[in-house]
Parts: structure tokens; C-alpha cells; sequence
């Protein structure tokens, strides 16, 4: 709408048409005022919102591919923005339940994208989302792959954080969270990511087809070692890096459609029987596992996996047609929901009645775990892998 | 094929606890520089090259390069080019530079991982290697995901994920080459 304004108008249009115009506009404002005699009030400068203490659990965490981070209201049709994080190469997130602090673990280089480089985790306030604090992670070594789970993890009641790294060589960094340092690093050689396990430990797969644990001790240093057998057919149908926690248990598909149990909660893990996705009924249909973030588990067990139709190979990470819901007990598919959309990530909003959020291509798609689609928000910009992490 | 990545992942290993990381940097160069004469891993997938069903359309923002040779057929700006059967980031010939060089102002790096493309017009199956270029501007133009013979970053020598700048100035990731090591010796 154009505006009455006095300056723009006798440059182009000369003096008589702009007395014209501006009696247009006086007639106008004496109709506007009397429709809103109260003048808007005058607002306050500077303001900056803040954000509760305790997030609802209709939030989520967007991970951009470690280019963004987003809090993005999921559980609501006003669909807004709560606030975002900085995030440069391959960031990652952790985000606890014991502190008031968000860390996002970043690398960046004094010149743009030459220079320096630093790799740094940045400590946040929950209500702020200001900086509270850094902490500097050395030598340069953090793994600089898309962002994914394995890449960071909690151990030890939240108290430290583990960094994967790749030069190419693996190692994790431990972190001290709570004194805001660094503790150690741990060489885990032809292992990848780190998955928590035990009290104070973490587990990583390793391209021998077994898993490495490492127990700390209080100081970040190696407490034990522990090697699986080989249970991971790297050459046949490897796992996918993907997994979700559900009762002590951590799950992960395979590329052709087995799901693989581990026991994480003991100081020795434990590889518990797999077992097949695909009942020998839908065989013909060619299902497997597929796209990005592509199981999530629920308060009842259940397993949510993304599962694509007539897969083949090199299309294990393209976006999948259906979700398939699993009873882990029974180890029964108990839903097939079709997907409005083909999804590449899952997650489930922790909330009393969970939502199933979907990234799909530049949608995010928010189902009933009915499978009923309830809304779904724009991902503007959005073109590679989406890591989402709703809030607990 | 099996054999040889048990091998590899055994010699690796021992290197990575052993050896500094300036000396594994030499070592994996030469051991991709040997790509181009021993019947390297992904060998054996050549043949299960299909269309990509799932990869972006690129931004159309380059003019076409379709190459003169006929034995080289395609456009390397776009994601279905031949030689980009298992590539995912963003095409250097977008950028300035080309399938098999980089855009002026980066770095390629010398360590990477390979994969395997079938030409469809010799029909021969190539060992390609993507190496990615360093330092420079990526914003994601001509952005590409094919994932054939990709496999988890478990086994990080055959995953597309992970950002292939090391030994350079800067390991920021700014795009990807593809570029043609020799053709594979198919199994038998």
C-alpha cells in the first residue's frame, strides 16, 4: 500500500497534483481516526525476548545440517520461530535435562572459511540462548561430517560431553561440562561416533564389524576396554549409524531391513538377537530402511523406522513412502502410516500424546501417530540433511 | 572385495595407533594412488549403477557444459552426469572449476574416498575419485545426492558424508570433483 507522504510526491508530480494528494490523504486520515481515535501506543526500546525455563514439549530443535540451528514450535498452528542458534560446519547439539545450558559444538575459521581454524563448544542459557561460556576443543580434530547422531553424546549423568573426531584418524575428546574443560582424548582407531553406554563410557562402531567400549574414569581417562565379536556384516548389510534409544536398548536398521538390539546400560554392552523388518509377506515389495534420521522410539517401546518401497542399491538414504511401527516386545509390525509426503527424518515430540515430526524435503510434517497429518511448517532454504531433536 | 577391505581396515587401524598423523596422510595418498592399477574396493558395484531416484535437481543457475567427447557423454553440471553415481555436495563445475579440477582460490584434497560409476557409453565400469576442493565459497549451488556404494561412515573410506578436506590449508568444505582414476577390473 503506498503511503501519504509530503517528500515523494512534488518530484513526481508537480505541485498541483501533490495538493491534490494531499487532501486525498488528509480525507483519508480523518476517516482512519475516527475508526481508531487511540493512537497506537509508543513501544520499548530496546527489547529482546526470552524464553521459559522449561521448554514445552511441542518444541523442537532443527539442525540444518550443521549449517542451522532452529527451537521451532511444532506442537501449535502458529508454526513460529522461538529463537536459533549459531552454527558454521557440521555443528552438533546436546541439549540436558540437569542444567539450564544448551552446548553447540562448532568449527570455524578466522578468515571466513580459510584462516584459523577453531572448534569450540559454545555454552548456552536456556532462557537467554546468550552465550554463557566456550569451551576450546584442540589440535583441530573434530569429524567435519554432516550433522548426525554419533558426533556428540552426554555420559556420565550429563557431566561430560564426548566429541567424535576425524583427521582421518578416529579419537574422541572428553569434556568436563560442568568445569567447562577439557579432560582427555581417547584413540578409538578404525572405530566411528560415540554411543553412551554404562555409567561413565561410550560405545563406537568399528569397520571390523564389532563395537569398541570404553570405560572413563572420574577424570575423562581410560578406565577399560571392551571388544564386541563381530555382529556388523560390513560387506553384506552394515547397520545404519542411525539408532534410538528405548529402554536401556539402543536400536539400529540395516541397510536391507534387520533391526540389531544392543544393551547399552552395562559397562559391557550386550548384541542381542536381530531381528527382520520386513515380514516375509511384504517380501516382493522390496522395503528396506531409508533416509537420514530414520528411527525413533517411543515411551512404549515402540520403534518408528522410515522404510521405502522397491529399494535398491544407493538408495538407502533417499526419502522413504512409509513409517512402520514396531512393538519391541513382540517384535511385530503393529502400523504401516503413509506418509503424505516421502520422509528422510523422524522423531517423536516427548509429549503426554507424542507427534510424529517428519522432514520432508523443505516441509516439516507434523502426524498424530495415527498417521493423521495434523499440520506442517516450511523449512526455507532446507536442501541436504536434517537432524531433529524435539524437546524433553 | 570383502578380503581387500579386511585388509585395508587391518592395515589402517594399525596405522592410525601407530604412526603420526602427518605420516597416515602420506600413506592413504598413496594407497588412493595406487586406486588406479589394483582392483580397489567398490569394484564389484559398477554394474548395479541405476538413474538416481533420490538426488536434488540442481539449482539450473550454470549454463550446460556438455562435453565434445562421445565417450564422455553428459553435462557435469548436472546430478545425473555418469561419473557422479556416488557423489553428494555441491558440483565444482558450478564454481569455476570442473569435473576433474577445482574452482581458482581452493585446494583439492589429496585424501578422499572412491567409488565406482559404469559409463553408458563405453559401458565400462571407472573407479572415480571425489576429491573435494577446500577453502573457498560453498553455498550450495548444484548441490547433488547419489549414494551409490556409499555404506555408513563406519566404514568412512566408502562414505559420501564426510567433508574430504584433509592435508589442506583449510578443511571448509567448498565442492566436489569426480574425477576418473582408471577403469575397474570387474569380479568374476
Amino acid at each position: 500500500m503506498r503511503s501519504c507522504t509530503s517528500k515523494a510526491a512534488p518530484i513526481a508530480i508537480g505541485v498541483r497534483l501533490a495538493l491534490i494528494a494531499v487532501a486525498a490523504c488528509a480525507a483519508a486520515a480523518h476517516a482512519s481516526t475516527a475508526e481508531f481515535p487511540a493512537p497506537l501506543p509508543a513501544e520499548t526500546i530496546p527489547k529482546v525476548e526470552s524464553l521459559p525455563a522449561k521448554y514445552p514439549t511441542g518444541w523442537s530443535f532443527l539442525n540444518y545440517s550443521g549449517d542451522r540451528i532452529e527451537l521451532r514450535n511444532v506442537g501449535s498452528d502458529s508454526r513460529e520461530v522461538k529463537g536459533q542458534l549459531q552454527a558454521h560446519d557440521s555443528a552438533t547439539l546436546l541439549v540436558p535435562d540437569k542444567r539450564p545450558e544448551i552446548y553447540v559444538a562448532d568449527t570455524v575459521w578466522s578468515r571466513g572459511s580459510r584462516g584459523v581454524r577453531t572448534d569450540f563448544i559454545t555454552i548456552y542459557d536456556t532462557k537467554t540462548l546468550n552465550p554463557l561460556g566456550e569451551i576450546v576443543l584442540p589440535g583441530g580434530k573434530r569429524a567435519l561430517i554432516t550433522s548426525m547422531e554419533g558426533l556428540i553424546a552426554f555420559t556420565d549423568e550429563q557431566r561430560m560431553a564426548l566429541v567424535f573426531n576425524f583427521t582421518p584418524a578416529s579419537s574422541v575428546t572428553v569434556v568436563d561440562l560442568v568445569k567447562r574443560q577439557v579432560l582427555g582424548e581417547v584413540e578409538i582407531p578404525g572405530c566411528s561416533l560415540v554411543y553412551p553406554s554404562g555409567t561413565r563410557g561410550f560405545s563406537t562402531l568399528c569397520s571390523s564389524g564389532t563395537m569398541l567400549t570404553v570405560r572413563l574414569d572420574a577424570n575423562g581417562a581410560v578406565a577399560g576396554r571392551s571388544e564386541s565379536a563381530a555382529f556388523n556384516p560390513m560387506d553384506t548389510d552394515p547397520l545404519f549409524t542411525a539408532s534410538t534409544l528405548v529402554g536401556g536398548i539402543r536400536y539400529f536398521p540395516s541397510l536391507h531391513g534387520r533391526i540389531q538390539p544392543i544393551d547399552m546400560r552395562g559397562d559391557a554392552v550386550k548384541i542381542l538377537p536381530d531381528w527382520p523388518l520386513v515380514p516375509a509377506a511384504d517380501a516382493a515389495g522390496h522395503w528396506r530402511p531409508s533416509g537420514w534420521q530414520i528411527v525413533a522410539g517411543d515411551e512404549q517401546k515402540q520403534l518408528y523406522v522410515l522404510m521405502q518401497a522397491d529399494a535398491h542399491e544407493g538408495t538407502h538414504k533417499d526419502a522413504a513412502n512409509e513409517v512402520w511401527v514396531f512393538n519391541t516386545a513382540t517384535k511385530a509390525r503393529i502400523k504401516r502410516l503413509r506418509l503424505a509426503r516421502p520422509g528422510s527424518s523422524i522423531a517423536l515430540t516427548h509429549a503426554a500424546e507424542p507427534l510424529m515430526l517428519v522432514q520432508a524435503g523443505e516441509r516439516l510434517d507434523v502426524y498424530e501417530t495415527g498417521g493423521n497429518l495434523v499440520r506442517s511448517l516450511d523449512l526455507p532454504g532446507f536442501h541436504t540433511r536434517m537432524q531433529i531433536e524435539p524437546v524433553r | 572385495m570383502a578380503q581387500f577391505d579386511h585388509l585395508a581396515e587391518k592395515v589402517l587401524r594399525g596405522f592410525a595407533s601407530r604412526t603420526s598423523r602427518r605420516s597416515v596422510f602420506s600413506v592413504l595418498g598413496g594407497f588412493l594412488a595406487g586406486a588406479a592399477v589394483l582392483p580397489l574396493l567398490p569394484v564389484a558395484r559398477g554394474g548395479e549403477s541405476q538413474p538416481n531416484a533420490g538426488s536434488d535437481a540442481n539449482s539450473g543457475q550454470t549454463a550446460p557444459q556438455g562435453g565434445t567427447n562421445p565417450q564422455d557423454p553428459g553435462d557435469p553440471t548436472k546430478c545425473d552426469y555418469w561419473r557422479y553415481c556416488a557423489i553428494d555436495g555441491s558440483l565444482c563445475s558450478c564454481y569455476g572449476g570442473s569435473v576433474n579440477s577445482c574452482p581458482p582460490g581452493t585446494e583439492m584434497s589429496p585424501i578422499t574416498w572412491i567409488g565406482t560409476c559404469r559409463n553408458p557409453a563405453d559401458h565400462r565400469n571407472y573407479i572415480i575419485s571425489y576429491n573435494d576442493c577446500c577453502g573457498g565459497v560453498a553455498w550450495g549451488r548444484c548441490a547433488c545426492q547419489n549414494n551409490q556404494g556409499d555404506r555408513p561412515v563406519v566404514r568412512p573410506q566408502n562414505n559420501n558424508e564426510v567433508t574430504w578436506c584433509f592435508g589442506t590449508k583449510s578443511q571448509s568444505y567448498t565442492c566436489s570433483t569426480a574425477i576418473i582414476l582408471g577403469v575397474a577390473i570387474d569380479q568374476k
